[in-house]
């Protein structure tokens, strides 16, 4: 009994100490870690890729005025799974290393982009091809059957 | 045996009784017979040609065709084969004879296609309800098309409010209730253990408590590049293998395969999730019978091995690799050595803690012989993964139904003829290893090339299936696809091993001590958590003694205890 005590010491002094002093000291993750999404709102183009391929839903467009985009990112909802990151053709959108996303007040977990959307009134359109929505496709973005490809 | 025969031989014995036919790929049959023949077709499949049941799927086609289709899914392990049996049944009346009095197997499946399509499964021994909640109203099933997701049904009324008819306790026994939480268990589940003094006689179980309407979900909501990322959350340890199934079902319903290299990797994830389940599993099994040691040493074992998966896919434990047709992070050359590195390390000190496993004679005394899952009732239930071969089946999907890369570097099956917990301990262990030596030659052998397919079809056609088996830590995973319109499946089903091995809890407790009834359900790692109560009634006084979670745990470690200091 106290010999089988003893073996089970020896392994775990083998063993030593792992234990990280977390969260006195910060842990970085490894690698391409997918935390909290960050937007940069320059960037954004308005195409709305991302809230189409979000598994949890948690990006939601509207279009108050014809020339006036809003998108919500609501991240109390996000599954951390980086589709929106893949799909954007400005990489706009980055997945950041941020974990400690614990917070009192629920607008810390909101970013709300307002896109000014002109249109071209002489020719109807304003990119030469490819523009930023035909590179959608190469991301692996697929529209809803029954509207319209971009 | 070929397809070709299989199909010639079973148009010989049931003549225009089988409908069609259909064998969209090698190796997947889908036979369309009368309603009439379904038990007899099913009892020949698993008698003359040795097929194992899988599951059940039920189909809403009224819109289409104006009927529900019954699919019983077979595997012809020797040979590579899925059978896949359909009765279509009228959409205004819907039963279909009972396949459960031949195939026990079957009982679950055919329940749950009472609850959820409202297809009478007539002549079941056992035709209470499995999933639907108690309060749930009669006459509305929702996985039928006309039920929309998000409906909430109408409120009951008392006469759906009648108690859960369980089954009554034999006479001369008490009964233990254990649940609605399980300490051992995941899932919330409700045990009813019969017992005679110490012995357990009998048990009744009802589950379900937690179900989450996925398929549901998957056939309503999700698109198919979404329905990866929700797979994953199917469970909390084998996440890869459900989005992984998936994955490899759709493309099989969509005509293609993902490229090599992508094929290779969904292989080295999915062994790397196997080597942390197994640790994780050792960890508990050892903190259940009291070696807290074993639980410390695994889990810090462990850990690198989190910390590697989290740098090749940006989770520790999510990986959210899969999409349709490929992968979504590569393994490049600079990640090998990590690779190597932790499972080299794994490797020596799972050596070690196998030798001192199989050297304890106290570890002995209190796993050979418990839990007995003969080897016929095992192949009657049809049990999966460890749980079947600790019973010497040799059943493995990896070998049986190679998928991923496992048909370019096989994997070895490992049983043991032990049908005891022992036996499904020791199986667990040595897959480990097994694992380490998997992925260290699959990393040799990983192909370049590109890692999402470009073969993806712009349209998909409604009306394609595709069915697959992934061998979860657990046992197998299957999950069946029914391609339809608006970019998403018109059914997807999904089977996780606990489903079939939980079928198998009553013969395997059956005349053992309350203490050893959690390493028993251990044994078969049936989804762990530690919860909060056990309720003992006894059923002659009708009093009530409630024992906590600690209190369950204090006498299987005292088994333990009371063997050590012999």
């Amino acid at each position: 009994m106290i010999i089988s005590k003893l073996k089970e010491a020896l392994i775990c002094f083998k063993a030593g100490r792992v234990t990280l002093p977390y969260p006195f000291q910060p842990h970085e993750p490894e690698g391409d870690f997918r935390g909290q999404l960050v937007v940069d709102v320059e960037k954004c183009v308005g195409c709305g890729g991302c809230a189409e391929v979000c598994p949890p839903r948690c990006i939601e467009i509207s279009d108050p005025s014809h020339d006036k985009r809003v998108i919500e990112f609501f991240l109390e909802r996000c599954t951390y799974c980086a589709r929106c990151v893949e799909v954007c053709p400005e990489d706009a959108i980055t997945a950041s290393k941020e974990y400690e996303t614990a917070t009192n007040d629920r607008n810390d977990m909101h970013i709300r982009v307002e896109v000014f959307m002109s249109t071209c009134r002489r020719c109807g359109r304003c990119y030469e091809p490819p523009t930023p929505l035909d590179r959608l496709t190469v991301t692996g973005f697929r529209p809803p059957v029954g509207e319209e490809q971009p | 045996m070929t397809t070709a025969e299989l199909i010639r031989r079973l148009r010989e014995s049931f003549g225009p009784a089988i409908r069609s036919v259909a064998e969209p790929v090698a190796g997947k049959v889908r036979v369309a017979v009368a309603p009439e023949v379904v038990v007899r077709a099913a009892k020949a499949l698993t008698q003359e040609y040795d097929a194992r049941f899988l599951i059940t799927a039920g189909i809403d086609s009224r819109e289409e065709r104006g009927c529900f289709d019954v699919d019983h899914i077979f595997s012809l392990d020797n040979d590579n084969i899925f059978v896949i049996l359909r009765a279509s049944v009228p959409g205004d009346s819907p039963k279909v004879a009972a396949i459960t009095p031949e195939i026990p197997a079957a009982g679950w499946a055919e329940r749950e296609l009472q609850d959820l399509f409202g297809v009478k499964a007539e002549g079941h021994p056992d035709p209470r309800r499995l999933i639907l909640p108690d309060d749930w109203p009669d006459g509305v099933y929702p996985l039928r098309k006309d039920v929309k997701y998000g409906d909430w049904p109408p409120v009951g009324d008392e006469t759906t409010d009648a108690p859960y008819p369980f089954k009554q306790a034999p006479e001369g026994t008490s009964t233990v209730v254990v649940g609605p939480f399980f300490p051992v268990l995941e899932e919330p589940v409700q045990l009813r253990l019969f017992v005679d003094g110490e012995r357990v006689v009998d048990c009744d179980y009802r589950g379900f408590y937690n179900h989450r309407g996925i398929e549901k979900m998957g056939d309503s909501e999700l698109s198919y590049n979404e329905i990866p990322f929700i797979a994953e959350r199917i469970c909390g340890i084998c996440g890869f293998i459900h989005s992984s199934c998936y994955c490899e079902t759709a493309e099989e319903a969509m005509g293609f395969r993902a490229p090599r290299r992508a094929r290779y990797i969904r292989g080295i994830m999915l062994e790397l999730e196997r080597l942390e389940s197994h640790l994780l599993w050792t960890g508990i099994a050892g903190h259940i019978l009291g070696f807290d040691t074993v639980l410390m040493q695994t889990w810090r074992m462990r850990e690198p091995l989190m910390w590697l998966c989290e740098k090749i896919s940006g989770n520790r434990k999510t990986y959210g690799m899969n999409i349709v047709g490929g992968v979504r992070r590569d393994i490049p050359k600079e990640l090998h050595p990590d690779i190597l590195g932790v499972v080299d390390k794994i490797e020596q000190e799972w050596s070690q803690l196998v030798n001192a496993v199989e050297g304890d004679t106290t570890l002995r005394a209190r796993l050979v012989g418990v839990g007995m899952l003969p080897e016929a009732t095992a192949r009657a239930i049809a049990v999966v993964g460890p749980t079947a071969r600790g019973s010497d089946l040799h059943i493995d999907a990896r070998a049986d139904h190679p998928y991923a890369a496992y048909d370019e570097v096989p994997a070895k099956v490992i049983t043991h003829p032990g049908c005891d917990n022992w036996g499904r301990v020791l199986v667990r262990l040595l897959e480990t290893l097994e694992s380490v030596r998997w992925i260290r030659e699959a990393l040799k052998q990983m192909p370049d090339g590109p890692i999402l397919s470009d073969e993806i079809p712009e349209e998909i056609p409604s009306g394609q299936w595709g069915a697959c088996t992934i061998e979860a830590p657990r046992g197998e995973a299957i999950h069946y696809v029914l391609t339809g319109g608006d970019n998403r499946p018109a059914r997807w089903r999904v089977r996780a091993p606990t489903y079939a091995n939980l079928q198998a809890l009553p013969s395997m407790i059956k005349n053992e001590t309350i203490a050893d009834v959690p390493i028993t359900l251990g044994s078969m790692d049936p989804c762990f958590s530690c919860t909060e109560r056990v309720e003992v009634i006894n059923a002659r006084s009708g009093e009530s003694d409630v024992i906590n979670h600690e209190e369950l745990l204090a006498r299987s470690r005292a088994a333990t205890e009371r063997l050590r200091r012999r």
